[in-house]
């Protein structure tokens, strides 16, 4: 395990060997069987649960927690538990009002599950500093949080009704900044913004929407001196350029690109890059063998700023 | 007054380019002049949903622009559907639809029960986050001869199987349809299925691809 070697790769430079991030998740609370709920409510269990995928795969990163519900719980979206999942975000305040007119805050340290994750980061921090593991902080991007925020009409509003959609973004964002700052606070030496949906618009909209509103988080991560990333999934193609331009440190993909593709390109803008093992095919179903997944995602990665990881 | 080739190319021009009073105005000019409401569905309404597909496809679209689309296909079908004769309408079958426990992605979902709503078909919407047992029971309640379930997230996904399992066990002979992206072809038989969303990538490419499809099964039928 090797912090190190972590940060270097996500900053873009070559590495003796790609480092190697499970992005475990839920998967954590299998590992301890315990029910993902349970792990995800209960400090110590997170703690005990992250900690020990760490140890497990040898991993010289790991997330906190890889749940992109903590943002929207903690400004006041519902959320359903589920014991062999991540929760699901049930209620969408700015449906039909702006996040001021809906009376939405800014989250504190307070603020939803915060609290049981300030603790458990205080409990894994030190061990897994003892591993030579970084805790990563992973916050939901701006996108993906208006989404949660307003339901799908924020995918028609960036059209229909820019300034609502504009307003609700902005507000996204900040909460990510805030979450991000959470995040340098409790130690992680990696932060990423994670916008899945990002991938489902065209580039000018996403430069619109969702470049200036990762402003923030990422001024915050770099002024902490932390190291950036952005996570993105699906078939990003067409907006790949602007991951790469949007000013973090680097980027992760996940199993739907082609790693030749993207290895050139983080290479062209001097970022890192990471994922693409087949988290479905090989890890999950083991419809492909997991072993020749890997041998093809470190030929492709190589040895210049890539993070050996799954999709 | 305009002809019913130049309605149909306002109805397809207005769902490619979202124009939603276009669609409107063109669906309910149809209607007044007495234009076969059921063709006025099939060629244009969804001849310009399968020009959509394409340009999704070909990354010129993306899910705003498809959904927006979308918004202007109901508006025609809104106007045009309760004119189609009774003997046009007759529900081609019947299918129950839904996002599956634990995941409420649903814009895949709705593409794909639009493409049914299209065709005619009775559509059972079990909405998202369904829990498992409700597919078979919505299924034995309405008889359908399809279900279509929807995953965006591969741990919500393994929950396919499981409702596969519980209505094949029922009723053998119902066609499981799957969709979303994380599955692929060797998913759908991995678990038992019938039908997949072929592209892997996503529900939303393959739902408005279907739509091609079944233009083609109506005209076969009114051949």
């Amino acid at each position: 395990m090797a912090k190190q070697l972590l940060i270097d790769a996500y900053r873009g430079k070559r590495t003796a060997s790609p480092p190697w991030v499970p992005y475990a998740g839920v998967h954590c609370a299998f590992l301890i069987n315990e029910p993902a709920d349970k792990m995800l409510k209960d400090p110590k269990l997170l703690a005990k649960g992250v900690v020990n995928a760490a140890k497990r795969y040898k991993a010289d990163g790991i997330p906190l927690v890889f749940d992109l519900s903590v943002e929207a719980n903690s400004v006041g979206c519902e959320l359903k538990w589920w014991g062999d999942n991540v929760p699901s975000v049930t209620t969408h305040p700015c449906s039909n009002k702006t996040p001021a007119d809906a009376g939405l805050k800014l989250p504190t340290k307070e603020s939803g599950r915060w609290p049981v994750l300030y603790e458990a980061a205080k409990i894994a921090k030190p061990q897994l500093d003892d591993l030579d593991c970084v805790l990563m902080g992973l916050f939901c991007g701006p996108l993906t949080l208006a989404s949660h925020l307003a339901g799908v009409r924020i995918f028609t509003d960036l059209y229909k009704n820019p300034d609502f959609a504009h307003e609700v973004i902005k507000f996204a964002g900040e909460v990510g900044a805030i979450a991000a700052g959470f995040y340098a606070e409790m130690g992680s030496e990696i932060i990423a913004i994670v916008d899945p949906v990002a991938s489902q618009i065209k580039s000018e909209t996403f430069q619109e929407f969702v470049t200036p509103n990762s402003q923030p988080a990422i001024k915050v991560i770099h002024d902490a001196g932390k190291t950036s990333s952005f996570f993105i999934c699906g078939d990003c193609t067409k907006v790949m350029e602007d991951v790469c331009k949007i000013g973090t440190h680097g980027f992760a993909i996940d199993e739907q690109l082609n790693m030749n593709f993207v290895r050139d390109l983080a290479r062209k803008h001097e970022v890192g890059f990471g994922g693409n093992l087949k988290l479905t095919l090989a890890l999950s179903l083991g419809l492909l063998s997991p072993r020749e997944d890997a041998i093809v995602s470190l030929a492709a990665g190589g040895h210049i700023g890539y993070t050996f990881a799954p999709g | 007054m305009a002809t019913k080739e130049e309605l149909l190319e306002l109805l397809k021009d207005g769902v490619i380019n979202y124009k939603e009073e276009q669609v409107k105005e063109a669906a309910q000019t149809a209607v007044d002049d007495g234009h076969p409401a059921l063709e006025m569905i099939m060629d244009g309404l969804a001849a310009g949903m399968e020009v959509v597909g394409d340009l999704y496809e070909r990354h010129e679209y993306f899910v705003p622009e498809v959904l927006m689309c979308a918004d202007a296909l109901y508006l025609g079908l809104d106007i045009l559907r309760p004119h189609v004769p009774k003997s046009d309408s007759g529900a081609v079958a019947q299918v129950v639809i839904g996002s599956i426990q634990g995941d409420v992605h649903d814009i895949g979902k709705n593409l794909v029960k639009m493409m049914f709503d299209v065709a005619g078909w009775e559509v059972h919407d079990l909405g998202r986050d369904v829990p498992l047992e409700n597919f078979v029971k919505e299924q034995l309640r309405t008889d359908a001869e399809v279900v279509a379930m929807s995953a965006m997230m591969t741990t919500t996904m393994l929950g396919m199987k499981k409702v596969i399992q519980m209505i094949k066990e029922k009723n053998p002979n119902v066609a499981i349809m799957l969709g979303g992206a994380p599955v692929t072809q060797d998913v759908a038989n991995l678990f038992g299925a019938d039908g997949y969303a072929e592209s892997a990538g996503n529900a939303v490419q393959e739902g408005i691809k279907m739509i091609g499809r079944l233009r083609e099964y109506e005209k076969k039928k009114a051949d």
